[in-house]
């Protein structure tokens, strides 16, 4: 016997990413993948190019999602297919390639605009960060996460990283954040 | 002092009431401070940002992983797969000695540091420690065929039992199993290693009830038994199924005892040998029904093991079962006949597809 599968409606879905629901982004991201697949697939994209686009589409979504004030002004359906379609021009013009979409006749197009522009304006500064922390390397990059992002106390640190004491900790962590800032604005 | 370390100090409270007084008026006065130290929000916000975004990003690669196959958790097996054609046998077989050694040492040492009542230390907990095998298992793990590429699994930090509630896809195991877990698995020779959330546990009894995401692969689910929250009677036939090894184990005894370790009236004593890996496996009566759930056996007794009883478990879940879950998981005492009348190999048959081998991987 087969029972039905669970359906979220776009109501259900835009509360639970707003709620930070694991289970409703997971659910969120096999609803839509294959229309996403198919359109790159049709428009010249590889599976992994698909993947990639669509990952990044669930992103802004879900970054969009969690901006206070955000209102789903179409299908959800609508947007995610509107967003993977402007992310996957970009990337054509980027590769150099002009290209006629192949559309999906029965899709719809939403304005996103407003959202994209905040979204790759981040997108942005995380490139720029990601590259930054790749140059800085290790032990820095640990150092510095545990510190800033996981909160951790300088004597934490210390012990971790076998400094003798939580000064030298602090020495190590300045001149890392030093290094760091300079990587990073730099890029700007 | 330097100024990032006064930035960190302001940012994160530390500062007295004077001090944080005194660097808010060199913020107004100082343009150089006060652009230092928005450069530094900057970069800090921005390194947050850039953190959490990874982690959001490798969180939808895993999904996908899970969803669709493919990568992630996964490494290719080239290396290993010659390796292992040429040394399989010995390989196998020097590996199973160290298994053997190791799980030894691990049920004579292991407390687990979980507490079950005061004299908790001299229960063993019954999960395979796999950490320490990592070397030899990554060569004997099984290469499994997905998307026309050999592929195998990382080996996972922990492995036991558990087994399905209902058709809906909840399954229980012990909690002392998926404590500090970062993701946990489960599989067996129907299903497909899935994914399976933590949805609730129980310490005091170490229970946990995990949920398996993937809704196709429980479209078809009827689980056959039931449960039974009489208590069941000394002497009463009883046998368990589980994965004290990756193939499935069938024990069988009787109970011996209304009370466990310390007389803990919540648990049977049971004369089934039970081994690492046996935790978290059911405990069913001749008829089929689920009378209890391995806890744990006494360090080296042998043919000594203890289950929660099910009436235990019962209870326990519908006291823990939120709004939201109460509804796909209200537990309640129920025979079903369909196990009854059935030999005993037929009656595993069937109990097989809803008995699970999961695979904890730890944090860190």
């Amino acid at each position: 016997m087969s029972r039905p599968k669970v359906q979220f409606s776009d109501n259900e879905f835009i509360e639970g990413l707003r709620a930070g629901d694991n289970i409703m982004l997971a659910a969120l991201y096999k609803k839509y993948y294959n229309i996403v697949l198919k359109f790159i697939v049709n428009n010249n994209g590889s599976e992994e190019a698909a993947q990639d686009i669509y990952q990044e589409t669930v992103i802004a979504l879900y970054e969009n999602v969690r901006k206070p004030g955000f209102e789903l002004n179409c299908q959800l359906q609508t947007y995610i297919y509107s967003v993977a379609r402007r992310l996957w021009l970009k990337q054509l013009k980027k590769n150099g390639k002009t290209f006629l979409f192949k559309e999906e006749e029965e899709e719809e197009l939403a304005d996103v605009n407003e959202g994209m522009a905040w979204h790759e304006e981040k997108e942005i500064h995380i490139q720029q960060m990601n590259k930054s922390l790749l140059e800085l390397g290790e032990p820095c990059v640990t150092l510095i996460q545990d510190f800033y992002v996981h909160k951790k106390s300088m004597d934490e640190i210390a012990e971790k990283f076998g400094y003798t004491n939580a000064d030298n900790a602090k020495n190590q962590k300045y001149k890392c954040l030093q290094r760091l800032k300079k990587m990073f604005f730099e890029k700007q | 002092m330097r100024s990032t370390e006064l930035f960190d100090d302001y940012q994160n409270g530390l500062m007295s009431e004077a001090e944080r007084r005194d660097f808010e008026n060199r913020l107004g006065n100082e343009p150089i401070l006060k652009k230092a130290y928005e450069e530094h929000l900057q970069l800090i916000q921005t390194l947050k940002m850039t953190a959490s975004r990874n982690q959001l990003k490798q969180q939808l690669k895993d999904v996908h992983a899970e969803s669709f196959g493919g990568d992630a958790r996964l490494f290719s097996m080239k290396g290993q797969e010659t390796f292992a054609k040429k040394h399989g046998k010995t390989i196998a077989v020097a590996a199973s000695t160290a298994l053997i050694a190791v799980l030894s040492t691990v049920a004579a040492l292991s407390t687990g540091g979980y507490l079950l009542k005061q004299q908790s230390n001299q229960i063993t907990d019954l999960n395979r420690v796999v950490m320490e095998l990592q070397a030899s298992n990554t060569a004997i793990v099984e290469g499994i065929t997905r998307n026309n590429k050999k592929i195998a699994y990382a080996p996972a930090n922990l492995e036991g039992s558990a087994f399905a509630l209902n058709n809906k896809g909840y399954i229980l195991t012990s909690f002392h199993m998926v404590k500090n877990a970062d993701s946990i698995f489960i599989q067996n020779k129907n299903t497909e290693r899935t994914l399976a959330k933590l949805i609730m546990s129980d310490v005091k009894l170490d229970l946990a009830v995990l949920k398996i995401e993937n809704q196709e692969l429980i479209q078809n689910w009827q689980v056959p038994f039931g449960i039974k929250d009489k208590v069941t009677d000394i002497g009463e036939k009883v046998f368990t199924l589980g994965y004290p090894r990756n193939e499935m184990v069938y024990g069988e005894g009787s109970i011996s005892s209304l009370s466990g370790y310390s007389n803990d009236t919540s648990m049977y004593q049971i004369s089934i040998p039970v081994n690492p890996g046996n935790s978290g496996g059911p405990v069913l009566d001749e008829y089929g029904n689920i009378i209890g759930v391995i806890r744990g056996k006494i360090s080296g007794a042998e043919a000594t093991g203890f289950a929660i009883k099910a009436a235990e478990i019962i209870q326990s879940i519908n006291a823990l079962a939120t709004d939201s879950t109460k509804k796909d998981l209200s537990l309640q005492a129920s025979k079903r006949t369909t196990l009854k009348n059935l030999k005993r190999s037929e009656q595993i048959k069937r109990i097989n597809p809803y008995v699970f081998n999961v695979l904890v991987y730890k944090k860190d």
